[in-house]
């Protein structure tokens, strides 16, 4: 075992450090280095990449439930719309703010904003339905500044600035990697439908053939969303670069 | 008869009209004043010395001032210092400049808990007798040359009072009966002694320096400052008086995160409100005491136009940076345990005292022309 043994001060080296903890003291009390950012009337400043409140773009969805299936929380549930295709609803009770779905999101519709304080009256009112995702929520604005920490002189400052800080930002569109649903194993085929069923484009269709049920992949439609790969129940689909 | 009463009235008369204090700035206002019929003679007997000293300044409305707002310089500077922004919420663009009126509303209207097992007279008797010891003191500490009561024994008679502070709190915790108030009560009785002898030898090594313990005579006649002509002195008095507000790093009785509040763990309402302040008397006295003896009291470059005032303004800003740094030793040390203050106050502290002594005498006896 090994024993911590503090060296022993000489009495002119304490009263040096008794001092030096004095002029700290002083300096402090002239220019300090307060971290505190007086949250109503000023706002700190926001990394544009904040896990923050979630919105949502629905004409670049393609219908592929993988923020539900990798929300961790179980927070996203998909929802029928009028048009017939699935959007996620996003329940705020659960949500854990890990952005899963925004990473996993393949066109991009989910992003993230900048708001981090968000009140509820109730339960209910947290499940956050995608009607309310599409439009830029209203915000009652107090900050009449924007703050930011600012390392120098290896301590930390803070910066402060007469502006308001955007709190909405333009994602950046992911980088588009076309995909396309196909079949490696055709004899394999069972003709359960599964694939016709679950596909929300209608990119999949079968044909009798000679008693013999045979699916048909409509290339144009598919937009690679991987649902009918998932669901194969004999797990020959695949999905391929287009 | 009439005749007498008449003499005693003009004597009275005459014995306030001669010490008046004396303020060239105000000259025309008070001779304004005096020409209204009662306004001349209120005026004449607040100007009065012994009047004005008790009571407005260095006295009882000087302090209370100093009570309302210290609290605030205290925890905005600690806060400060510490990377924090303190009181801030109450008049948040004057940084909540009147967080202590809006506590001390609080704790008026605050209910006022006697606890079943309290011994209820001397509980409640005792925040109020505690003022006695912390207020007298302020008659024999002078300002410049104002001064409430002048007397050759001022010192010794501070002293006296001083030293009764801790038996008023050792009354507060038995009155409590409570298990934190008994342990608080003990701790503040074994600090007590720890520093009380090592404070009163310092204070004695000083007047051994000066040759007398009459602090006007003290104050004015400061040639050199005695923290200056006797370092040793002044730190043990320092430390001493850091014991005797009981804040941190001394603040072994109170002990917040161990024994709540101490002795006063169970007062509520004005009670509390009353303790609460009584520490900040004691730091404003001994600080007081501690600019007359080390400090040159009031001296320092006349201002002409304050005329006696001058005297007093200099004595209230050195008082007011002593016990800034009094209550900023809170931010820079930690708490020490029971044993190690005791250790502090009968080995080195005593020790220093003792040579402080000796050197008092060594220049009283040596250098004869340095005081």
């Amino acid at each position: 075992m090994k024993k911590v043994i503090v060296k022993e001060q000489g009495a002119g080296e304490k009263v040096v450090r008794h001092a030096r903890a004095f002029g700290v003291s002083l300096s402090e009390s002239v220019y300090p280095h307060t971290a505190t950012v007086f949250y109503p009337r000023e706002r700190k400043k926001m990394p544009p990449n904040l896990r923050g409140y979630l919105m949502f773009k629905p004409e670049k969805c393609i219908s592929c439930w993988q923020c539900a299936f990798i929300c961790p929380a179980n927070a996203i549930q998909m929802k029928e719309a009028r048009n017939g295709r699935y959007y996620p609803n996003v329940d705020y009770g659960k949500c854990i703010f890990c952005h899963f779905c925004v990473d996993s999101c393949s066109g991009g519709a989910l992003y993230s904003t900048k708001i981090h304080d968000v009140a509820y009256r109730d339960m209910d009112e947290m499940l956050t339905l995608t009607e309310e995702m599409i439009e830029q929520p209203e915000i009652v604005r107090e900050d009449k500044k924007s703050v930011e920490y600012v390392i120098d002189r290896d301590d930390l400052h803070l910066k402060r600035r007469r502006e308001q800080d955007t709190l909405f930002v333009e994602p950046t569109p992911p980088v588009e990697i076309p995909m396309v649903s196909q079949c490696i194993d055709r004899a394999s085929c069972i003709g359960c439908r599964v694939c016709e069923q679950v596909c929300e484009h209608n990119a999949i269709s079968s044909i009798m053939e000679r008693n013999v049920l045979r699916m048909k992949i409509d290339t144009e439609r598919c937009t690679g969303c991987g649902l009918c790969v998932k669901e194969c129940s004999m797990q020959i689909l695949r999905l391929v670069r287009k | 008869m009439e005749e007498v009463i008449k003499e005693i009235i003009n004597a009275l008369i005459t014995a306030i009209m001669s010490n008046q204090v004396k303020i060239p700035v105000l000259e025309p206002v008070l001779k304004l004043m005096s020409q209204l019929p009662v306004g001349g003679f209120i005026v004449s007997f607040a100007l009065w010395k012994p009047f004005f000293a008790a009571l407005i300044s260095p006295g009882f409305a000087t302090l209370g001032i100093l009570l309302l707002f210290f609290p605030w310089i205290e925890r905005k500077l600690c806060g400060r210092i510490q990377w924090r922004v303190g009181p801030h919420e109450i008049v948040w663009w004057l940084g909540g400049i009147i967080q202590l009126l809006a506590d001390s509303v609080r704790f008026l209207f605050q209910e006022v808990i006697v606890h079943k097992d309290a011994h209820r007279p001397y509980f409640l008797q005792f925040p109020f007798l505690t003022f006695i010891p912390t207020l007298l003191p302020l008659l024999f500490i002078p300002a410049g040359s104002i001064v409430a009561i002048q007397t050759p024994y001022a010192i010794q008679i501070i002293l006296a009072l001083v030293c009764l502070f801790p038996l008023f709190i050792l009354g507060l915790g038995w009155a409590s009966n409570s298990r934190f108030a008994f342990i608080g009560t003990v701790r503040e009785a074994f600090m007590y002694f720890a520093y009380e002898i090592a404070f009163v030898v310092a204070v004695i090594a000083m007047v051994i320096l000066y040759g007398t313990s009459d602090l006007v005579e003290i104050g004015n006649n400061q040639a050199i400052w005695g923290i200056f002509l006797n370092p040793i002195a002044a730190i043990v008095f320092f430390i001493g008086a850091a014991m005797a507000t009981s804040r941190l790093p001394f603040e072994i009785a109170e002990a917040d995160q161990e024994l709540a509040a101490g002795p006063h763990v169970e007062y509520s309402g004005i009670g509390f409100g009353l303790i609460y302040v009584i520490c900040y008397e004691k730091a404003y006295i001994l600080s007081g005491l501690m600019t007359v003896l080390f400090l040159g009291g009031g001296s320092g470059p006349v201002i002409g136009m304050l005329g006696e005032l001058s005297g007093l303004v200099w004595f209230l800003l050195k008082t007011i940076i002593v016990m800034t740094t009094l209550f900023v030793l809170r931010v820079i040390y930690p708490r020490y345990r029971l044993d190690q203050g005791l250790r502090i106050g009968w080995s080195s502290l005593l020790s220093l005292s003792l040579i402080a002594v000796v050197i008092s005498i060594a220049i009283s006896v040596g250098g004869g022309g340095v005081v």
